[in-house]
């Protein structure tokens, strides 16, 4: 650690890390309800819908809070002076907690939007957005006041300003049900494929030039190769959510066509990463984080890559839309893309915050493994539940609840999964908020 | 590739993608109106479509396939059980799903918030979205049915069976719903004349069926699709 004001990013990583404990939990309580019949009286007050509101909107929240704790950690780095204003950080921080404690309590006290993943009501929404502007002030101005601006700095902010935009498109509240999803899809597919993947694009390049010592001009040159193909198939893309919610009809071709592109630029992401680590000029400290690295980018290209290439072409997708094969993607690709990427961070920074230079992997390697197989089996057994509800269900014409008894059998074993999976989380985190420093050879 | 030309790639990337998008976005909102007939798009419409978010309906259910994958797709809802089984479902969801492996929600729904609620889920049936979701397509029979038509030989009552979202709860040959039970030997139960009153007055014949009364179907539809059954054997 170079700057004092780099230990903010300590708070945002621990807080974010325990958020993923509760969604993960919430997580196995929705795969029980697929498997267990929840007895009627259960249902009336904790139903279903409430528990998805809160696993979706932990996700949201851990992650975005794993991101902003990330840019307070390189910025500083980066710019080479310390973050503009501490407490504001400190500020932005309490906000958006609150905001979160507040959105959860309100969920189970029936308090929501009602908008899948946009459960978060109006006056909690300006919030939301005050936090956010006083992250992008406080980054802002500390970037401004260094003058030493980089490549990795203005598409970090790029896509944090982008991000920030998008969350407006999801405030308001849309009387036609078609233009209402129409804009709910700016805010999810162009935060996951566009903004999100700017964010991580950045904060990627910047671990792997500290970890391998790659010149900063090759870095940043393949930075905007990548981001470039990012923005140029992912804005256009976002057509594979419009096919079936009475848009116009040639987002079958738009959506088709830029979406079945999309692996590309995460495919390029895959060499590069692996193009680093052979020709590194510094020996690596810890190989552990640079695991992390790889398997990130590997599981991205696995998880939104294939899966999200398997579904996404308009002939395949009228069968497999709004099915356990979403499902499926949506897991593996969060998983892959996002969630790695903040436990790369985590392991990168954490450790480092708290004095230790090389750290011991032990636990962390078990973690991670456990749950990289978890949820790779887990992607899996999804999809085979998801293929036989587009099968039964929509091909044969099963009733909803017929089909389901068959997918029910796939459900259980992703349950069992999901506890493994779970027990990888809970090993990750204990070892991510107690780091351990690595034992000397010959035990010096 | 130098770094001033990979700053282009991306630049021209961005820009070109943009403008594609923004520009039909434009033109999606001219279009908007005549593909989801916002001529109908009435206030009672859209407060259906509040209480549908109220109740947070659309975090157990999808509508055009985007929501929650724990209950029945809701975009053609109105279609597939009549406004009548909706009403049923909201009102009393404690019986409608007694004997199912999945429960739904008691939430006490006022009935003008459920008048309002079928009032919006008929719209959203009517938006012209490339005929999705494939199990509610007009435009071609399932293989279930085309099954059950093969085997029942067609008749009409087999047609109003199918048609009249019997199937949503009752099953034949294995397809259909589970709410209800099997029909496939319905006939060696119950005589035509007693099936007939049955789906007139469910409590007529057994004071404790969970079935709603089926008033939506005329005289001879009762008939015929008493005939079908009573012959299920």
């Amino acid at each position: 650690m170079e700057y004092r004001s780099q230990r903010i990013a300590n708070w945002y990583f621990t807080i974010a890390l325990l958020l993923f404990v509760l969604q993960v939990m919430m997580g196995l309580w929705l795969l029980s309800n697929y498997v267990f019949t929840i007895p009627q009286w259960l249902v009336d007050r904790f139903p279903f819908a409430t528990a998805r509101a809160m696993h979706t909107n932990l996700l949201v929240l851990w992650m975005l809070l794993g991101f902003m704790g990330g840019t307070y950690y390189i910025v500083p780095e980066e710019t080479g002076r310390d973050i503009w204003s501490p407490r504001l950080a400190w500020l932005q921080l309490v906000v958006l907690v609150a905001t979160g404690v507040i959105a959860l309590a309100g969920f189970a006290a029936g308090w929501t939007k009602g908008r899948p993943l946009l459960e978060i009501p109006p006056p909690l929404n300006y919030l939301v957005v005050a936090g956010a502007l006083i992250f992008l002030f406080n980054v802002g101005m500390t970037m401004f006041k260094a003058r030493r601006w980089t490549v990795i700095q203005g598409v970090l902010l790029g896509g944090l300003v982008f991000l920030a935009l998008l969350y407006l498109a999801g405030i308001p509240f849309y009387r036609n049900e078609v233009i209402d999803w129409y804009y709910w899809w700016w805010v999810i597919h162009l935060w996951v494929e566009g903004a999100w993947e700017l964010v991580t694009g950045a904060i990627m390049a910047f671990i792997l030039m500290r970890l391998t010592g790659v010149d900063r001009q090759v870095v940043e040159k393949w930075l905007y190769v990548e981001i470039g193909l990012f923005m140029f198939t992912g804005i256009a893309g976002t057509g594979h959510h419009y096919y079936w919610i009475g848009a116009p009809t040639y987002w079958l071709w738009v959506g088709g066509i830029f979406s079945a592109l999309e692996p590309i630029p995460i495919l390029l992401m895959v060499i590069d990463t692996m193009t680093y680590v052979r020709h590194r000029q510094v020996q690596i400290a810890n190989p552990h984080t640079w695991t992390l690295a790889l398997g990130c980018a590997v599981f991205h290209l696995i998880g939104a890559g294939v899966w999200g290439f398997a579904h996404t072409l308009p002939q395949i997708n009228y069968y497999t839309h709004g099915s356990q094969v979403t499902v499926s993607h949506g897991h593996m690709a969060f998983f892959g893309a996002y969630a790695l990427l903040n436990i790369t961070v985590f392991y990168f920074a954490m450790p480092r915050l708290k004095g230790i230079e090389v750290y011991k992997p032990t636990l962390g390697k078990i973690g991670f493994w456990t749950m990289s197989s978890a949820m790779m089996l887990m992607g899996i057994t999804f999809g085979i539940a998801g293929v036989l509800q587009s099968y039964l269900e929509r091909v044969l014409g099963m009733g909803y609840m017929t089909a389901q008894s068959y997918m029910h059998l796939w459900m259980t074993v992703t349950l069992v999964l999901g506890v493994c999976f779970f027990a990888g989380v809970v090993i990750t985190v204990i070892d991510l908020l107690f780091p351990k420093p690595a034992v000397k050879p010959g035990g010096a | 590739m130098t770094k001033k030309s990979a700053f282009w790639l991306f630049f021209i990337g961005t820009v070109s993608s943009a403008v594609i998008f923004l520009g039909l976005t434009w033109d999606m909102h001219r279009q908007v109106a005549a593909l989801s007939h916002a001529d109908k798009l009435s206030d009672k419409v859209v407060a259906g479509k509040r209480a549908f978010e109220h109740y947070n309906c659309n975090d157990c259910h999808t509508i055009l396939g985007f929501g929650g994958y724990y209950a029945p797709d809701l975009t053609r809802v109105e279609q597939r059980i009549g406004a009548e089984g909706i009403r049923y479902r909201l009102l009393h969801p404690e019986l409608a799903f007694a004997n199912a492996p999945r429960k739904m929600p008691q939430q006490h729904i006022p009935e003008g918030e459920i008048d309002n609620l079928v009032t919006f889920l008929t719209w959203v049936g009517g938006i012209e979205n490339g005929d999705w979701p494939p199990q509610d397509s007009k435009n071609r029979l399932t293989r279930g049915e085309q099954r059950l038509v093969a085997g029942a030989a067609v008749s009409p009552g087999a047609a109003v069976f199918q048609t009249k979202g019997c199937m949503n709860c009752h099953s034949l040959n294995g397809a259909g719903g589970t709410f209800g039970p099997a029909l496939d030997t319905i006939g060696r139960n119950l005589t035509m004349e007693q099936i007939e009153h049955y789906v007139r007055d469910p409590k007529s014949v057994n004071p404790k069926a969970m079935m709603p009364p089926q008033k939506e179907l005329s005289d001879r539809e009762r008939e015929e699709v008493a005939k079908f059954l009573g012959n299920l054997k």
